[in-house]
Protein backbone atom coordinates (compact mmCIF):
# COMPACT_ATOMS: atom_id res chain seq x y z
CA UNK A 1 0.00 0.00 0.00
CA UNK A 2 1.46 3.35 -1.27
CA UNK A 3 1.44 5.88 1.65
CA UNK A 4 -2.03 8.03 1.32
CA UNK A 5 -0.06 10.90 3.19
CA UNK A 6 2.70 11.07 0.59
CA UNK A 7 0.86 10.24 -2.60
CA UNK A 8 -2.54 11.72 -1.86
CA UNK A 9 -3.95 8.45 -3.22
CA UNK A 10 -6.32 6.43 -0.86
CA UNK A 11 -6.87 9.43 1.70
CA UNK A 12 -10.35 8.38 2.06
CA UNK A 13 -8.76 4.75 3.72
CA UNK A 14 -7.63 6.95 6.10
CA UNK A 15 -10.66 8.91 6.74
CA UNK A 16 -12.80 6.04 6.74
CA UNK A 17 -10.34 4.03 8.68
CA UNK A 18 -10.39 6.84 11.53
CA UNK A 19 -14.43 7.19 11.49
CA UNK A 20 -14.41 2.86 12.25
CA UNK A 21 -16.21 2.94 8.72
CA UNK A 22 -13.36 0.81 6.55
CA UNK A 23 -14.18 -2.76 5.06
CA UNK A 24 -12.04 -5.39 6.91
CA UNK A 25 -9.87 -5.83 4.31
CA UNK A 26 -8.67 -2.07 3.97
CA UNK A 27 -8.35 -2.10 7.57
CA UNK A 28 -5.85 -4.71 7.82
CA UNK A 29 -4.30 -2.88 5.10
CA UNK A 30 -3.86 0.29 6.85
CA UNK A 31 -3.35 -1.37 10.15
CA UNK A 32 -0.31 -2.85 8.37
CA UNK A 33 0.80 0.33 6.94
CA UNK A 34 0.65 2.49 10.08
CA UNK A 35 3.28 0.16 12.08
CA UNK A 36 5.61 1.68 9.59
CA UNK A 37 4.37 4.88 9.02
CA UNK A 38 4.23 7.46 12.09
CA UNK A 39 2.67 10.34 9.83
CA UNK A 40 -0.28 8.18 8.97
CA UNK A 41 -0.66 6.97 12.65
CA UNK A 42 -0.13 10.61 13.41
CA UNK A 43 -3.00 11.61 10.91
CA UNK A 44 -5.20 9.11 12.11
CA UNK A 45 -4.67 10.09 15.89
CA UNK A 46 -5.39 13.69 15.14
CA UNK A 47 -8.19 12.55 12.73
CA UNK A 48 -9.86 10.44 15.91
CA UNK A 49 -9.42 13.74 18.19
CA UNK A 50 -11.18 15.75 15.10
CA UNK A 51 -14.13 13.13 14.75
CA UNK A 52 -14.82 13.25 18.23
CA UNK A 53 -14.43 17.17 18.83
CA UNK A 54 -17.07 17.54 16.20
CA UNK A 55 -19.63 14.84 17.74
CA UNK A 56 -19.79 17.24 21.04
CA UNK A 57 -20.88 19.88 19.00
CA UNK A 58 -24.91 19.81 19.24
CA UNK A 59 -27.36 22.05 16.96
CA UNK A 60 -30.37 23.62 19.00
CA UNK A 61 -33.76 21.82 18.73
CA UNK A 62 -35.90 22.50 16.01
CA UNK A 63 -38.89 25.11 16.96
CA UNK A 64 -41.62 23.29 17.69
CA UNK A 65 -44.13 25.19 15.48
CA UNK A 66 -42.12 24.55 12.46
CA UNK A 67 -44.26 22.58 10.56
CA UNK A 68 -47.10 24.98 11.29
CA UNK A 69 -45.33 27.68 9.95
CA UNK A 70 -43.98 25.81 6.77
CA UNK A 71 -47.54 24.55 6.03
CA UNK A 72 -48.93 28.12 6.19
CA UNK A 73 -46.04 28.90 3.50
CA UNK A 74 -47.44 26.33 1.43
CA UNK A 75 -50.79 27.81 1.51
CA UNK A 76 -49.52 30.61 1.05
CA UNK A 77 -47.69 29.49 -2.51
CA UNK A 78 -50.86 27.33 -3.22
CA UNK A 79 -51.93 28.42 -6.66
CA UNK A 80 -55.20 30.33 -7.28
CA UNK A 81 -58.34 28.46 -8.57
CA UNK A 82 -59.58 29.44 -11.95
CA UNK A 83 -62.28 31.86 -10.44
CA UNK A 84 -59.38 34.24 -8.35
CA UNK A 85 -57.58 33.51 -11.67
CA UNK A 86 -60.37 35.31 -13.74
CA UNK A 87 -61.05 38.06 -11.17
CA UNK A 88 -57.90 39.01 -10.52
CA UNK A 89 -57.26 41.46 -13.06
CA UNK A 90 -60.06 43.36 -12.04
CA UNK A 91 -58.70 43.45 -8.06
CA UNK A 92 -57.29 46.96 -8.54
CA UNK A 93 -60.46 48.04 -9.64
CA UNK A 94 -63.14 46.85 -7.38
CA UNK A 95 -60.77 46.23 -3.65
CA UNK A 96 -60.87 50.15 -3.07
CA UNK A 97 -64.81 49.42 -3.91
CA UNK A 98 -65.08 47.03 -1.20
CA UNK A 99 -64.27 49.46 2.29
CA UNK A 100 -66.63 52.23 0.69
CA UNK A 101 -69.34 49.93 0.15
CA UNK A 102 -69.17 48.51 3.44
CA UNK A 103 -68.70 52.09 4.98
CA UNK A 104 -72.10 53.23 3.40
CA UNK A 105 -73.67 50.01 3.94
CA UNK A 106 -72.91 50.96 7.90
CA UNK A 107 -73.83 54.65 7.34
CA UNK A 108 -77.29 53.25 5.70
CA UNK A 109 -77.87 50.81 8.94
CA UNK A 110 -76.86 53.59 11.49
CA UNK A 111 -79.46 55.71 9.72
CA UNK A 112 -81.92 53.32 9.95
CA UNK A 113 -81.58 52.10 12.87
CA UNK A 114 -81.22 55.33 15.06
CA UNK A 115 -83.91 57.47 12.57
CA UNK A 116 -86.93 58.94 14.47
CA UNK A 117 -89.33 57.32 12.18
CA UNK A 118 -91.68 55.57 14.31
CA UNK A 119 -92.12 58.47 17.17
CA UNK A 120 -93.11 61.14 13.75
CA UNK A 121 -95.41 58.04 12.90
CA UNK A 122 -97.07 58.06 16.37
CA UNK A 123 -97.36 61.91 16.70
CA UNK A 124 -98.83 62.17 13.29
CA UNK A 125 -101.41 59.27 14.04
CA UNK A 126 -101.97 60.97 17.47
CA UNK A 127 -102.72 64.20 15.96
CA UNK A 128 -104.83 62.99 13.32
CA UNK A 129 -107.04 61.63 16.04
CA UNK A 130 -106.65 65.13 17.75
CA UNK A 131 -108.07 66.61 15.08
CA UNK A 132 -110.49 64.15 14.23
CA UNK A 133 -112.03 63.42 17.73
CA UNK A 134 -114.16 67.00 18.17
CA UNK A 135 -116.11 65.93 14.72
CA UNK A 136 -116.63 62.83 15.79
CA UNK A 137 -117.81 63.65 19.19
CA UNK A 138 -120.27 66.32 17.88
CA UNK A 139 -121.78 63.55 15.10
CA UNK A 140 -121.84 61.16 18.03
CA UNK A 141 -123.37 63.82 19.88
CA UNK A 142 -125.69 64.68 16.87
CA UNK A 143 -126.91 60.89 16.09
CA UNK A 144 -127.64 60.19 19.69
CA UNK A 145 -129.91 63.13 19.66
CA UNK A 146 -131.67 61.94 16.57
CA UNK A 147 -131.95 58.57 17.99
CA UNK A 148 -133.26 59.96 21.09
CA UNK A 149 -135.67 62.37 19.16
CA UNK A 150 -136.77 59.21 17.02
CA UNK A 151 -137.46 57.02 20.16
CA UNK A 152 -139.32 59.85 21.44
CA UNK A 153 -141.96 59.82 18.61
CA UNK A 154 -143.86 56.86 18.84
CA UNK A 155 -144.18 56.84 22.45
CA UNK A 156 -146.25 60.31 21.88
CA UNK A 157 -148.28 59.23 19.11
CA UNK A 158 -149.40 56.19 21.62
CA UNK A 159 -149.86 58.33 24.28
CA UNK A 160 -151.57 61.00 22.49
CA UNK A 161 -155.76 59.97 22.62
CA UNK A 162 -157.87 59.73 19.49
CA UNK A 163 -160.32 62.13 18.92
CA UNK A 164 -163.79 60.84 18.92
CA UNK B 1 -50.02 3.39 -5.58
CA UNK B 2 -49.88 4.44 -9.52
CA UNK B 3 -48.29 1.81 -11.75
CA UNK B 4 -46.26 4.34 -13.25
CA UNK B 5 -45.07 5.45 -10.08
CA UNK B 6 -43.76 1.55 -9.69
CA UNK B 7 -42.29 1.74 -13.52
CA UNK B 8 -40.39 5.04 -12.67
CA UNK B 9 -39.07 3.73 -9.30
CA UNK B 10 -37.81 0.37 -10.87
CA UNK B 11 -36.22 2.31 -13.53
CA UNK B 12 -34.11 4.83 -11.04
CA UNK B 13 -34.53 4.46 -7.43
CA UNK B 14 -35.74 1.02 -6.99
CA UNK B 15 -34.43 1.46 -3.15
CA UNK B 16 -35.12 4.43 -2.03
CA UNK B 17 -38.16 4.61 -0.54
CA UNK B 18 -37.90 8.52 0.36
CA UNK B 19 -37.86 8.82 -3.50
CA UNK B 20 -41.23 6.53 -3.74
CA UNK B 21 -42.54 8.72 -0.81
CA UNK B 22 -41.71 11.84 -3.29
CA UNK B 23 -43.33 10.17 -6.33
CA UNK B 24 -46.52 9.46 -3.81
CA UNK B 25 -46.31 13.16 -2.88
CA UNK B 26 -46.13 14.41 -6.50
CA UNK B 27 -49.54 12.29 -6.86
CA UNK B 28 -51.21 14.36 -4.32
CA UNK B 29 -50.78 12.85 -1.10
CA UNK B 30 -50.01 15.08 1.21
CA UNK B 31 -49.68 12.55 3.72
CA UNK B 32 -46.22 11.40 2.13
CA UNK B 33 -45.13 14.86 2.39
CA UNK B 34 -45.74 14.81 6.19
CA UNK B 35 -43.93 11.37 6.79
CA UNK B 36 -40.52 13.00 4.54
CA UNK B 37 -40.94 16.39 6.24
CA UNK B 38 -40.99 14.30 9.56
CA UNK B 39 -37.74 12.33 8.96
CA UNK B 40 -35.48 14.84 7.65
CA UNK B 41 -36.68 18.16 9.23
CA UNK B 42 -33.91 17.88 11.88
CA UNK B 43 -31.38 16.63 9.60
CA UNK B 44 -31.90 19.65 7.25
CA UNK B 45 -32.18 22.22 9.80
CA UNK B 46 -28.90 21.20 11.90
CA UNK B 47 -27.03 21.16 8.70
CA UNK B 48 -28.19 24.51 7.82
CA UNK B 49 -27.80 25.31 11.31
CA UNK B 50 -24.10 24.10 11.30
CA UNK B 51 -23.54 25.78 7.75
CA UNK B 52 -25.01 29.23 8.65
CA UNK B 53 -24.61 29.20 12.47
CA UNK B 54 -27.60 30.74 13.11
CA UNK B 55 -31.03 29.42 14.40
CA UNK B 56 -33.65 31.64 13.34
CA UNK B 57 -31.76 31.84 9.95
CA UNK B 58 -31.23 28.33 9.59
CA UNK B 59 -35.29 27.45 10.15
CA UNK B 60 -35.75 29.74 7.58
CA UNK B 61 -33.73 27.95 5.13
CA UNK B 62 -34.81 24.61 5.98
CA UNK B 63 -38.70 25.65 5.57
CA UNK B 64 -37.33 27.57 2.24
CA UNK B 65 -35.54 23.56 1.40
CA UNK B 66 -38.95 21.96 2.11
CA UNK B 67 -40.91 24.44 0.40
CA UNK B 68 -39.20 24.19 -2.66
CA UNK B 69 -39.82 20.18 -2.90
CA UNK B 70 -43.32 20.67 -2.18
CA UNK B 71 -42.85 23.39 -5.23
CA UNK B 72 -41.36 21.05 -7.08
CA UNK B 73 -43.32 18.11 -6.39
CA UNK B 74 -45.02 17.89 -10.25
CA UNK B 75 -41.81 17.87 -11.90
CA UNK B 76 -40.01 15.50 -9.77
CA UNK B 77 -38.14 12.36 -11.10
CA UNK B 78 -36.05 10.20 -9.27
CA UNK B 79 -33.26 10.08 -10.70
CA UNK B 80 -30.96 10.74 -7.94
CA UNK B 81 -30.79 9.42 -4.13
CA UNK B 82 -34.17 11.89 -2.55
CA UNK B 83 -31.49 12.92 0.05
CA UNK B 84 -28.86 13.75 -2.38
CA UNK B 85 -31.63 16.05 -4.28
CA UNK B 86 -33.09 17.54 -0.79
CA UNK B 87 -29.18 18.36 0.69
CA UNK B 88 -28.45 19.48 -3.14
CA UNK B 89 -31.51 21.99 -2.55
CA UNK B 90 -30.02 22.72 1.14
CA UNK B 91 -26.33 23.55 0.24
CA UNK B 92 -27.14 25.32 -2.56
CA UNK B 93 -29.48 27.66 -0.50
CA UNK B 94 -26.77 27.76 2.60
CA UNK B 95 -24.28 28.73 0.26
CA UNK B 96 -26.37 31.15 -1.24
CA UNK B 97 -27.11 33.07 1.86
CA UNK B 98 -23.20 32.85 2.97
CA UNK B 99 -22.61 34.38 -0.20
CA UNK B 100 -25.15 37.29 0.44
CA UNK B 101 -23.73 37.84 4.09
CA UNK B 102 -20.22 37.88 2.72
CA UNK B 103 -21.27 40.42 0.41
CA UNK B 104 -23.25 42.92 2.66
CA UNK B 105 -21.36 42.36 5.90
CA UNK B 106 -18.07 40.85 5.62
CA UNK B 107 -16.81 37.88 7.56
CA UNK B 108 -16.80 39.23 10.59
CA UNK B 109 -20.15 37.52 11.42
CA UNK B 110 -18.60 34.25 12.00
CA UNK B 111 -16.37 35.37 14.40
CA UNK B 112 -18.85 36.91 16.93
CA UNK B 113 -19.11 36.10 20.02
CA UNK B 114 -21.16 32.95 21.61
CA UNK B 115 -24.22 34.66 22.53
CA UNK B 116 -25.13 35.09 18.80
CA UNK B 117 -24.41 32.05 18.14
CA UNK B 118 -26.41 29.79 20.62
CA UNK B 119 -25.16 25.96 20.91
CA UNK B 120 -26.91 22.75 22.48
CA UNK B 121 -24.45 20.97 24.42
CA UNK B 122 -24.40 17.95 25.58
CA UNK B 123 -24.78 17.10 28.97
CA UNK B 124 -22.75 15.70 31.22
CA UNK B 125 -24.70 13.24 34.37
CA UNK B 126 -23.58 15.54 36.63
CA UNK B 127 -21.20 18.22 35.37
CA UNK B 128 -20.02 20.86 37.61
CA UNK B 129 -19.73 24.17 36.87
CA UNK B 130 -15.95 23.93 35.68
CA UNK B 131 -16.78 20.85 33.48
CA UNK B 132 -19.66 22.67 32.08
CA UNK B 133 -17.08 25.85 31.20
CA UNK B 134 -15.39 23.49 29.55
CA UNK B 135 -17.29 21.47 27.57
CA UNK B 136 -18.91 25.12 26.53
CA UNK B 137 -15.17 26.19 25.32
CA UNK B 138 -14.34 23.27 23.51
CA UNK B 139 -17.60 23.86 22.16
CA UNK B 140 -17.05 27.00 21.13
CA UNK B 141 -13.89 26.25 19.65
CA UNK B 142 -15.26 23.63 17.53
CA UNK B 143 -18.00 26.21 15.80
CA UNK B 144 -15.29 28.68 15.03
CA UNK B 145 -12.91 25.62 13.64
CA UNK B 146 -15.56 24.64 11.41
CA UNK B 147 -16.67 28.41 10.36
CA UNK B 148 -13.67 29.43 9.09
CA UNK B 149 -13.64 26.58 6.75
CA UNK B 150 -14.28 27.22 3.49
CA UNK B 151 -17.84 26.55 2.22
CA UNK B 152 -17.40 24.14 0.01
CA UNK B 153 -15.13 22.21 2.43
CA UNK B 154 -17.60 22.99 5.50
CA UNK B 155 -20.69 21.61 3.74
CA UNK B 156 -18.67 18.28 3.38
CA UNK B 157 -17.22 18.09 6.49
CA UNK B 158 -21.05 18.47 7.54
CA UNK B 159 -22.40 15.96 5.28
CA UNK B 160 -19.71 13.27 5.74
CA UNK B 161 -19.68 13.54 9.81
CA UNK B 162 -22.84 14.23 10.59
CA UNK B 163 -25.25 12.90 7.78
CA UNK B 164 -22.89 10.37 7.46
CA UNK B 165 -23.25 10.01 3.51
CA UNK B 166 -20.94 8.67 1.19
CA UNK B 167 -18.58 10.31 -0.99
CA UNK B 168 -20.07 9.46 -4.45
CA UNK B 169 -23.02 10.89 -2.68
CA UNK B 170 -21.49 14.41 -1.65
CA UNK B 171 -20.32 14.56 -4.67
CA UNK B 172 -23.76 14.63 -6.82
CA UNK B 173 -24.70 17.43 -3.97
CA UNK B 174 -21.73 19.63 -4.85
CA UNK B 175 -21.73 18.83 -7.85
CA UNK B 176 -18.06 17.92 -8.37
CA UNK B 177 -16.25 14.66 -8.70
CA UNK B 178 -16.07 11.99 -6.09
CA UNK B 179 -12.39 12.53 -6.10
CA UNK B 180 -12.47 16.28 -5.83
CA UNK B 181 -15.03 15.17 -2.06
CA UNK B 182 -12.21 13.42 -1.23
CA UNK B 183 -9.52 15.93 -2.22
CA UNK B 184 -11.70 18.48 -0.73
CA UNK B 185 -12.38 16.27 2.76
CA UNK B 186 -8.91 15.38 3.33
CA UNK B 187 -7.86 19.16 3.00
CA UNK B 188 -10.48 20.42 5.26
CA UNK B 189 -10.01 17.75 8.03
CA UNK B 190 -6.35 18.49 8.03
CA UNK B 191 -7.39 22.25 8.88
CA UNK B 192 -9.36 21.17 11.59
CA UNK B 193 -6.93 18.52 13.03
CA UNK B 194 -4.13 21.84 13.16
CA UNK B 195 -7.20 24.02 14.81
CA UNK B 196 -8.49 21.26 17.24
CA UNK B 197 -4.98 19.47 17.62
CA UNK B 198 -4.99 20.60 21.69
CA UNK B 199 -8.31 19.07 21.88
CA UNK B 200 -7.02 15.42 21.82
Amino acid sequence: MNCPIKTHENTDWLLDYSAGKLNADRTTLVERHMETCPDCARFVEGQRAVWSALGRWEPPAVSADFNRRLYQRIDRARPASWLERLFRPLQPLWRPVVPLAAACLLMIAGVALHAPEPALHRNSSQARIESIEPEQVERTLDDMQMLRELALTPQQEQTTPKPM
Amino acid sequence: MPQRVNGVMGAAAALDYDAELMLRVKDGDGASFALLLEKYRASVTHFLYRMVQEQAVSEELAQEVFLRVYRSRETYEPTAKFTTWLFRIATHLALNWLRDQKNERGQERLDESVEDAPTREVADRSPSVEQSMVHRVKVEEVRRAVAALPEKQRAAVLMHKYEEMEYSQIAKVLSCSESAVKSLLFRAYETLRVRLAHMA
